[in-house]
């Protein structure tokens, strides 16, 4: 029962993060895309409720921050200047779920903006990027991961089930597809598409292109396990009694995979969410200014910003509860569909 | 043709008098060491005395691919290769003036035509062969060569006629130019001058395009540059050694260069670069980043870090002006109906912030730029071109000039449409692999976007890029940026002219499509042939009013050279003009030899 | 025997159908080398044309890899625009040196990863696991180039590894003692950086593989007998859940080249990574087919041994291929 008890707080756990990330337009503050040009890099604004005279206010504020004297990259807070933060405040325009227009908003400031995780080298808001830039990135591993599992379970099933032939020719083309040169492939793609991908488009691509490159990975897994369940005992008396092919691979040989694929699974969308940098830097992945975890990530590939700035790390901070939860959400899973498991 | 050269015999006794004296009046001033073969004329360097010894460790960004000046065109190369090698003049990176080199002294002819170098005496290539004029004229052979196939070749070729090379005395050479030529001697400048007695053998069996290779046995291979070939480690490193016969000396007559050892190391990412400086194991360090550059400015480290001022990098936006062929896409062709509309163009210029890209891509370190022609190169600016501030009203007015109007589109943003209710929407490509750039286009995307321009941002790896601006010609519009290798006008004649390469709203065009373009090829090619300064530079600021007129560029902004160098590093003067910081590699030396006997 | 014929044949199959593939992907893909001339100022359009027919360039595909097959024969990989010498020996002493990286940290990966794994399978869903899992999550989660760019700022901030390169300037002034540490020195960041980003797959995979088994009934009789802890673990079980990983050790093999491509670029180690990838972005041809062609060879390799250890190791497998 422990087991079943954990699904479900992983299962929670992942259902707000992904609640969170779903409504970006009224979690985030602002336009994830709207520049502030004044205010490149500037690091987090920390909430107080004590203000210089010491004085208690039960709603939280942030003092404005200005650069040090004499210094382009130093901040520090103008004690003079307090912003207080409103819950329910009108701001930018967004859609609901890509729906509903609203301009309804968590919480914002009047007057002046207020950056609770910093903001970028344009002066964006980085939480609201962080969250609109989930939406994309999540759905791209989640479905990537998906399509590639998916495409590996069943090549590597039927070689590793059927055997003769079949598995010999499935096994080649899965080592062509390891063996090729991806990122020349990808360049005489790009070359084929048009100029202007719009983001939702450029987000398809990235889950046809991933999918297409994964598959041959997690198919060779796959094989190496089916052959061996298909040669063990109750499979084969299974077989002997004059089960189906299908009986066969359903019941007991596909369960048999489950622990390798949902093991590839987890690992799997983190890594495409990152792959997306790769993506980025041949044109394929989501374009300037759409925010994604990939591009907010890859920020941090710069020995400059690696340094100076430490709120551009916070992204990367609070994806980990997401993996996390997929990684713990797989483990689970995979406990629970073990096929020898006895009653502990 | 015959009275001509009769003419040019004639004139040529006459002014060659003078040089025959030269050599004589100038000894005193020359005077070699004491210690050294007296009838070697070495060229003098003013500047501070450095000590001897020592070695100097620079980071290059990608292995040199050859040391062989007749087949290298990438950059790291030619940076090794210009440590090794000399010409006969030589354009001094600090001043952009010419000077002299191998050749002592030069004199030109009144109608421009014919240049006349006279050799030093006494020169040794880096193997201690003896240097003379046949090692010139072979030079020239092989670079004119039509089989070897040089790009140097291209620059001695005027209107498809070759320069022709005579001896005409053991020291004196005679160029004959089929044009009058406005550039002058800085001709050659970064021709290297070739060792005969190892090349041409090769040469004449064909070979001479194989030779170079790094992995060639040093003994092999000679310049006349103050460095030479010592160890080659594939993937790793380059170490040059002194050269024992380099033909400089200081002012107390120690023969250059003072360093024993330089040493190439290859760092291929640019951040890498910047830690192995940090951490000391290299000595100097040039093409910086500003970020890179504040924040080693920002650290208490044993190095000094110098903004060298503007440097001759222009970045600008272009649109594609190229006639559609019938590969070109319909959209494309659609589009290119706003792109050739000048309005549409001084729009774009107008509404963009070049203050916001000096801020924020290059923090502060680089220049607003309204012209081609960067701050950086002060002989050559032109004073008049306006500099208008950012203007989003006359911007609108521009466009609604041209017919443009606005709508409120879906998302309740106004939109801008043509006049035939098209919205204006197009792509920039970029290349991915420079985030200054690409950090520019976002910018340029939010100008846009204020005037109601739906703008994506394509990063493109760079060869993709340049087929599409080249080749396929299918593209909307483009950011990049282009660095003028010397100062004078004609290192950018692939620019202006409209049949050049880099011509790049319109490449390689067989005839100009428009009058403007065809005023420019006039007036480049008329200030080509100019003969004075003044008389070229009227001619070039016209030429680039025509260019700030028309915008088919339109310009953003140009970077700062900034360079680094270990205290230690004596006489470190980083110039604009690349090398940077190796242009006087020479010279460079090291204040403490205990520190460096430490490492 | 007849085994061995068919790996060949397989192997002959899959070179060449990986070759086809390169060329015509360098065929598609948009530019050539020549092309960034065409922005040089001072080299003619002309010349570019002559270049590119000089190197066959604007010959049809099948006729330049009929060329490159003829030349392979007579073992001639091509020929690089760039170095201007053949592709060959530029190959392979760039391969030596990223070899003596990869292999370093792979067999490290897995020295770590296999007991790491164990013992995380063994705690399952407890205390040690969990924390475990968070440091899997959050190396997983850092891109490959920070977790470089981190590991040279802290030798930075240390001041005691070198932080590129694969030997000192003066390497060959130590004695032999000096020089085997002074390369280990430089080995050490980057084996760090090549370790940590292949861990998390792989202590996910042992992990998973050994939990499988590890509640299978013949393990848990093996307990009930009063079988020592170890023993069990790792006389038992890890045979046992050998057959996923053995897999995933021919692919560890298989990327013995290629894996390690961006932490050499970072730490500007001289091997493959640096070389090909700007032979990539260069399009220079022949290096780049002839940098798939080596790694291809690893993959059959890889592929190789992974049948063989799992023919040794899996009984089942053993007898039915003989039966």
């Amino acid at each position: 029962m422990r087991g079943r008890r954990a699904i479900s707080a992983w299962l929670l756990l992942l259902v707000a993060l992904h609640a969170l990330v779903l409504f970006a337009g009224f979690f985030a503050p602002y336009d994830p895309t709207e520049q502030d040009r004044k205010n490149p890099y500037l690091p987090p604004m920390r909430l107080h409720f004590v203000d210089s005279q010491g004085h208690f206010h039960a709603r939280p504020f942030a003092f404005r921050l200005k650069p040090r004297e004499g210094s382009f990259e130093h901040h520090e807070e103008d004690t003079t200047r307090a912003l207080a933060l409103k819950f329910m405040v009108r701001g930018a325009n967004y859609r609901l779920l890509g729906l509903l227009p609203s301009r309804l908003h968590l919480f914002g400031a009047e007057s002046e903006k207020i950056y609770l995780l910093g903001s970028d080298a344009y002066g964006r808001d980085q939480l609201s990027r962080f969250l609109y830039g989930g939406r994309i990135s999540l759905f791209a591993g989640l479905l990537g991961a998906g399509v590639t599992v998916l495409l590996g379970l069943c090549v590597g099933a039927a070689a590793g089930y059927y055997g003769g032939w079949r598995d010999d020719l499935l096994m080649r083309i899965a080592e062509l597809f390891l063996a090729l040169p991806w990122l020349y492939l990808l360049f005489a793609l790009r070359a084929f598409l048009p100029l202007a991908v719009s983001p939702l488009e450029a987000f398809l691509l990235i889950i046809a292109v991933l999918g297409a490159v994964g598959w041959a990975r997690p198919a060779r897994l796959v094989r190496g396990v089916v052959l061996s369940a298909k040669e063990r005992d109750f499979v084969r008396a299974a077989r002997g009694f004059g089960a189906t092919d299908r009986y066969l691979l359903r019941r007991h040989i596909l369960p048999a995979t489950s622990s390798v694929l949902l093991t590839q699974a987890a690992i799997l969308v983190p890594q495409f969410i990152l792959a997306e940098m790769t993506l980025s830097f041949l044109g394929l992945g989501v374009p300037e200014p759409v925010p994604s975890w990939g591009n907010l990530l890859s920020s941090l590939q710069q020995y400059s910003v690696l340094v100076s700035y430490w709120w551009m790390y916070l992204p990367a901070l609070i994806m980990l509860p997401f993996f996390l939860g997929y990684l713990g959400l797989g483990s689970e899973l995979q406990e629970r569909t073990e096929p020898f498991k006895i009653g502990r | 043709m015959r009275p001509a050269r009769g003419n040019c015999s004639a004139r040529r006794l006459i002014f060659l008098l003078p040089f025959v004296l030269a050599p004589l009046f100038n000894l005193p001033t020359t005077a070699s060491p004491p210690q050294k073969n007296s009838n070697e004329e070495l060229l003098v360097l003013p500047g501070e005395i450095g000590r001897s010894g020592g070695r100097l460790v620079v980071a290059l960004r990608a292995e040199p691919k050859t040391l062989n000046p007749l087949i290298a065109i990438d950059a790291p190369s030619r940076e090794v290769i210009g440590t090794m090698q000399a010409d006969l003049v030589h354009i001094n990176r600090a001043t952009q003036l010419t000077e002299p080199a191998l050749a002592k002294s030069w004199k030109i002819s009144p109608d421009g035509l014919r240049y006349t170098l006279v050799l030093r005496r006494g020169l040794k290539f880096s193997d201690g062969y003896p240097l003379d004029v046949d090692d010139v004229l072979f030079t020239f052979r092989v670079y004119l060569d039509e089989n070897v196939r040089a790009p140097q070749r291209d620059l001695l070729m005027f209107d498809g006629k070759p320069l022709k090379v005579r001896k005409l005395d053991s020291q004196t050479i005679l160029f004959e130019l089929p044009k009058a030529y406005g550039v002058a001697e800085r001709l050659f400048d970064g021709l290297a001058i070739l060792p005969r007695h190892l090349l041409e053998k090769p040469y004449e069996e064909g070979k001479i395009g194989q030779l170079g290779a790094l992995t060639m046995p040093p003994n092999q291979w000679a310049g006349l540059g103050p460095f030479r070939v010592k160890e080659y480690v594939a993937g790793e490193r380059l170490v040059l050694e002194r050269n024992p016969y380099y033909w400089k000396t200081d002012e107390k007559g120690n023969r250059l260069p003072y360093l024993d050892e330089l040493v190439f190391l290859f760092v291929p990412s640019a951040d890498a670069q910047v830690l192995r400086f940090q951490s000391g194991e290299t000595d100097v360090i040039s093409r910086l980043g500003a970020e890179n550059f504040s924040l080693l400015s920002g650290q208490k480290g044993d190095y000094t870090m110098v903004d060298a001022g503007p440097g001759l990098e222009y970045n600008f936006l272009f649109f594609n002006l190229s006639d559609p062929t019938q590969k070109t896409p319909a959209e494309i062709v659609q589009r290119q109906k706003w792109f050739r509309e000048v309005k549409f163009r001084q729009a774009v210029s107008a509404a963009l912030d070049r203050e916001a890209i000096v801020r924020l891509v290059y923090q502060g370190r680089g220049t607003p730029l309204w012209g081609l022609v960067t701050p950086g190169n002060r002989r050559w600016q032109d004073g008049k071109l306006p500099h208008p501030a950012r203007s989003l009203e006359r911007a609108r007015a521009l466009l609604k000039e041209a017919g443009f109007s606005w709508t409120t589109a879906s998302s309740g943003e106004s939109a801008l449409i043509d006049s035939g209710g098209k919205t204006v929407e197009f792509s920039i490509i970029t290349s991915s692999s420079n985030a200054d750039r690409a950090k520019m286009a976002a910018l340029v995307q939010d100008d846009l976007k204020q005037l109601g321009m739906r703008v994506q941002i394509v990063p493109l790896e760079f060869r993709s890029l340049l087929d599409r601006v080249t080749q396929t010609k299918a593209y909307d519009a483009c950011i990049l940026g282009i660095a003028s290798f010397d100062a004078d006008p004609n290192s950018d004649i692939n620019v202006w002219l409209s049949s050049g390469g880099a011509h790049l709203w319109n490449p390689s065009q067989a005839h100009p499509l428009t009058p403007w373009e065809a005023e420019i090829d006039r007036l480049i090619d008329e200030q080509m042939y100019a003969q004075t300064f003044e008389q070229r530079k009227k001619l070039y600021d016209r030429a680039q009013e025509l260019l700030w007129e028309y915008q088919p560029m339109i310009f953003l902004a140009s970077p700062d050279i900034l360079t680094g160098a270990k205290k230690s590093v004596g006489s470190f003067r980083p110039a604009v003009l690349e090398p940077c910081v190796l242009w006087n590699v020479e010279q460079l030396n090291f204040k403490n030899n205990a520190i460096n006997a430490a490492r | 025997m007849r085994y061995l014929l068919r790996r060949s044949a397989h192997a002959a199959f899959l070179l060449l159908g990986v070759s086809l593939l390169a060329f015509a992907f360098t065929v598609l893909a948009p530019g050539s080398y020549f092309d960034e001339m065409r922005l040089n100022p001072q080299i003619a359009p002309e010349t570019i044309a002559a270049l590119r027919s000089r190197y066959e360039l604007d010959r049809p595909l099948p006729v330049r890899y009929l060329h490159w097959v003829s030349w392979l024969l007579h073992g001639d990989m091509g020929f690089s625009f760039a170095y201007n010498t053949p592709v060959a020996p530029l190959l392979l002493v760039r391969a030596r040196n990223t070899l003596l990286l990869s292999v370093t940290a792979m067999l490290l990966a897995w020295g770590v990863a296999l007991p790491l794994g164990i013992w995380s399978a063994e705690h399952l869903g407890h205390l040690p696991d969990r924390v475990l899992s968070w440091g899997v999550a959050a190396l997983l989660v850092i891109p490959d180039l920070a977790l470089a760019l981190g590991l040279l700022v802290i030798a930075v901030k240390l001041g005691r590894l070198p932080t590129g390169g694969m030997v000192s300037l003066d390497f060959e002034t130590l004695s032999t003692f000096g020089k085997a540490r002074d390369l280990l020195l430089h080995m050490a960041l980057p084996v760090a950086a090549l370790v940590l980003s292949v861990l998390p797959l792989l202590v996910r995979h042992v992990r998973a593989a050994v939990a499988e088994v590890l509640v299978a009934p013949f393990l848990l009789a093996a307990e009930g007998h009063g079988i020592a802890r170890r023993t069990l673990l790792y006389r038992y079980a890890l045979p046992a859940a050998a057959n996923p990983l053995i897999s995933l050790f021919g692919f560890s093999i298989a990327t013995l080249l290629s894996g390690s491509l961006l932490i050499e670029v970072v730490m500007s180690w001289p091997g493959l990574g640096p070389f090909l990838l700007e032979a990539i972005l260069a399009r220079d041809i022949y290096v780049v087919i002839g940098g798939v062609m080596l790694s291809t060879l690893f993959l059959v390799g890889g592929n190789f041994l992974a049948d063989l250890l799992l023919y040794w190791a899996d009984p089942r497998i053993r007898t039915e291929t003989s039966a």
